[in-house]
């Protein structure tokens, strides 16, 4: 019923979403170019031999603690390193990286105009952020194709920008605004599109779109095509059940579905001490048989490179990718959330690791853009945001009147084949009748 | 004794069987040094230990499965649900582990399944269901929906030192809304026993949970047409208080049933039933039934307005009955 009422503007550096970098550079010409992937920075391997594409490796554990009869959490390990570098990408380019750059300062800036708008009482119910964590959203969606599928979850904000919705539909979809892409019949980042983005809407309950993103990719390859399906799980959200059935279905099946466990140390108000076991969540992979790394979240670079490799395995039948993404969740779990419970010294270490100052630092540093640049692109993108948040503000709510409708799908509209009509064989009625016959014991 | 919210009387209740029983103890999502999404068990942390108030990884499967394990040593578990809709992620655990273990093998099941249920806060389609219709419809639940802060605490206690599992849907609207003083005295209030919560002789409202209030605001408004509305809030919906429905219609004999879970397949259709059987010759008008519209619970405000039964809808329907 409701599509998105924003129509596609033209901005600066133009939107490639789904234009895809496969074409543009081959793996083995840009791995030539880059001597800090192999070189400078090898690539080392936790001691299950899952690769570990990070520059650091933070060694550390939350624990329980008791003060004066109180229970809280402290953190065991040393927090005191200076942040490295981005890893150098193996495959994107100055454009490319610029443009992830930009969708990742809309991300941070749409996040933040909805804090405030949240301030002002326009937001209805409560806000996620996915603060620090803009980098490992916009650059794993920026490294698939354009036929391939995401489900993205409430902190992968940036991932609806760069599949190609608007800071304004997030808007109105916090706002109930009828304009909104479900208009107003749910919330947040609570929506998806089908047809021209192909995106999965998720639900509350967490894991759930492991499965299926599974069924998208199936229905896809019956369809003649192997496509990549890119959704994320929290640490949290893995400990499901449907995570577990999801994803075994898919390295059971051989399907392109790519889960990116990021991994931000906390769920709620538990830490991931208490969620999991096991020291790198990657090390399910072994498992599930399918290929595990392990990336820093706050390094796009890292994090589109593994989701281009997986999304290229994906596209060449080669079956499912586990990706853990380590970071930080900067904020509480939503708005209303102080998050007291979290010890200090964490937010003090990964806040050096922001990953949009961490890229800003690289690209500058590499003169892939100039001072100059980079304050037109804050102001240009503030600009788109503040433009979508009037227009989100000023728009209306839906009719109270509409709520009942299209709970059933009427059956005068034709549900397309997204990637084409599948093949089958030539019905043959005599195999039927000769089937039908065994079963009578005729 | 100051006046105490819907939400502190839960907390009172499992604070006061914790200590009172060591086989009560809790288990559920940020419910420790965070005190539960809304807060029933802030403190107990503190208080009981890391122990006895447990944080699980998130798997509503394993916190159902693992509270009825646990149940079998003759613990009393009181597990929560950070929202009453994620109760359909062990949907398979309740129906068929926990509900059929005593009538298969006679391993009775005291444990609490619990949670905030219910809209109008504008919590959209996953954070307001009332999903207490799919287990009132399951042998060997029992499912408690409280309205009052009183009501509360006693059917929590009740709930814990009941031998078999119970559902205790908390109503979120109601939280921090209502508060009354509660009895100094251990108590506990009877599961299965509905309330009287305003007598009247023209029109009967049955109703449970937080459309108790919407019942109380049409009759305040029909009481100056001269209609009485009698309001039953039956605090329990699985076991039904059969007797206490049939008395109301045999005393007005018009009856409304009022609940905000959808309508169809909805417990009004139960209850109706359940008059048809016991007070069939007692009515003087159809019943009526008033409930949420037959659609997921919408998130923006104009929607779930009118989504969600209203005051209108009682004082329409009310003069409709006593004037048929
Ligand atoms: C099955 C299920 N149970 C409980 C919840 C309530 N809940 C929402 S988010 C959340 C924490 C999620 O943590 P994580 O998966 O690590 O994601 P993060 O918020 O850190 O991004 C919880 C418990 C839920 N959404 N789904
Ligand atoms: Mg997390």
């Amino acid at each position: 019923m409701k599509k998105s009422a924003s129509k596609p503007r033209t901005r600066t550096p133009t939107k490639a979403v789904l234009k895809n970098s496969r074409s543009e550079i081959s793996t083995a010409n840009s791995s030539r170019r880059n001597g800090a992937s192999s070189g400078k920075f090898p690539v080392r391997k936790n001691p299950h031999g899952i690769p570990d594409y990070r520059l650091e490796v933070l060694d550390c554990r939350t624990v329980e603690e008791w003060v004066d009869g109180q229970f809280r959490y402290n953190i065991e390990g040393d927090l005191s390193a200076e942040p490295p570098p981005l890893r150098e990408s193996k495959y994107l380019n100055k454009q490319q990286s610029i443009e992830i750059y930009r969708y990742m300062l809309l991300n941070r800036k749409m996040e933040q105009t909805l804090e405030n708008l949240f301030k002002q009482q326009k937001v209805v119910g409560g806000v996620y952020l996915g603060l620090g964590q803009e980098g490992c959203s916009c650059a794993s969606a920026y490294a698939l194709g354009e036929g391939d599928w995401i489900g993205p979850m409430i902190r992968n904000q940036g991932a609806l920008l760069v599949r190609g919705f608007e800071p304004r539909d997030v808007m109105m979809q916090y706002m109930a605004k009828s304009g909104a892409p479900t208009g107003g019949r749910d919330a947040g980042s609570h929506f998806g599109d089908k047809h021209k983005r192909h995106i999965a809407a998720p639900i509350s309950m967490l894991g759930d779109l492991i499965p299926v993103l599974a069924g998208v990719a199936l229905g896809a390859r019956l369809q003649g095509k192997n496509i990549a399906c890119l959704t994320w799980v929290g640490d949290g959200g893995q400990s499901t059940g449907p995570t577990y059935e999801g994803f075994n279905f898919a390295a059971v099946q051989k399907l392109g579905v790519i889960l990116i466990v990021e991994n931000n140390l906390w769920a709620y108000s538990t830490p991931v001490d208490r969620q999991v076991a096991c020291k790198d969540l990657a090390n399910r992979a072994i498992g599930y048989g399918v290929p595990g790394v392990i990336v820093d979240g706050t390094d796009p670079n890292q994090v589109y490179d593994v989701t281009y490799e997986a999304a290229q395995r994906a596209h060449a039948r080669e079956g499912a990718t586990l990706i853990e993404a380590k970071m930080m969740r900067m904020r509480g779990h939503a708005m209303h959330d102080a998050a007291t419970y979290v010890p200090p010294a964490y937010f003090e270490y990964w806040k050096k690791r922001d990953p949009i100052a961490r890229m800003e630092k690289y690209l500058l540093e590499k003169r892939w853009m100039s001072t100059k640049e980079n304050s037109d692109l804050i102001a240009s993108t503030q600009k788109e945001i503040d433009e979508d948040r009037d227009f989100a503000d000023a728009s209306p709510y839906p009719e109270g009147t509409t709520a009942g409708e299209r709970v059933f799908c009427d059956n005068s509209i034709e549900i397309p084949f997204l990637y084409g009509k599948p093949k089958v064989k030539q019905s043959d009625k005599k195999k039927l009748r000769a089937a039908s016959d065994v079963a009578h014991f005729r | 004794m100051a006046p105490v919210t819907y939400l502190e009387a839960i907390r009172e209740g499992i604070w006061e069987e914790m200590e009172r029983d060591p086989a009560v103890f809790c288990i559920g999502e940020d419910i420790g040094v965070y005190g539960g999404a809304f807060k029933v068990t802030e403190g107990f942390i503190h208080h009981f230990g890391s122990e006895r108030v447990i944080d699980t990884p998130i798997a509503e499967a394993a916190i159902v499965s693992a509270a009825f394990g646990a149940s079998l040593t003759g613990m009393r578990p009181v597990a929560e649900f950070q929202f009453m809709d994620f109760i359909s992620c062990a949907h398979n655990q309740i129906i068929n582990m926990v509900a059929k273990a005593n009538y298969r093998w006679d391993a009775p099941a005291p444990l609490v399944l619990r949670g905030p249920s219910g809209g109008g806060v504008s919590g959209g389609p996953f954070h307001s269901q009332n999903p207490e219709t799919y287990y009132a419809h399951t042998p060997g639940l029992k499912v408690i929906c409280p309205a009052t802060a009183r009501d509360a605490k006693g059917l929590i206690k009740a709930a814990i030192r009941d031998n078999n599992p119970c559902l205790f849907f908390e109503h979120k609207f109601l939280y921090r809304r209502i508060k009354e003083e509660l009895p100094n005295e251990d108590y506990t209030v009877e599961i299965g026993k509905a309330r009287m919560h305003r007598e009247g002789r023209d029109v009967s409202v049955i109703t449970y949970a937080a459309m108790v209030y919407v019942a109380q605001e049409a009759a305040d408004i029909l009481a100056k047409e001269g209609i009485e509305l009698e309001i039953v809030d039956l605090r329990t919906v699985a076991p039904l208080d059969k007797e206490a429905i049939a008395n109301t219609v045999k005393k007005t004999n018009r009856v409304i049933i009022l609940h905000e879970d959808t309508k169809t397949g909805g417990l009004a259709g139960e209850i109706a039933a359940v008059i048809n059987e016991l007070a069939f010759d007692d009515l003087d008008a159809p019943i009526a039934r008033i409930a949420s519209l037959d659609t997921p619970v919408p998130f923006s405000p104009p929607l779930e307005k009118f989504f969600l039964p209203k005051v209108e809808d009682v004082v329409r329907e009310a003069r409709r009955l006593r004037a048929y």
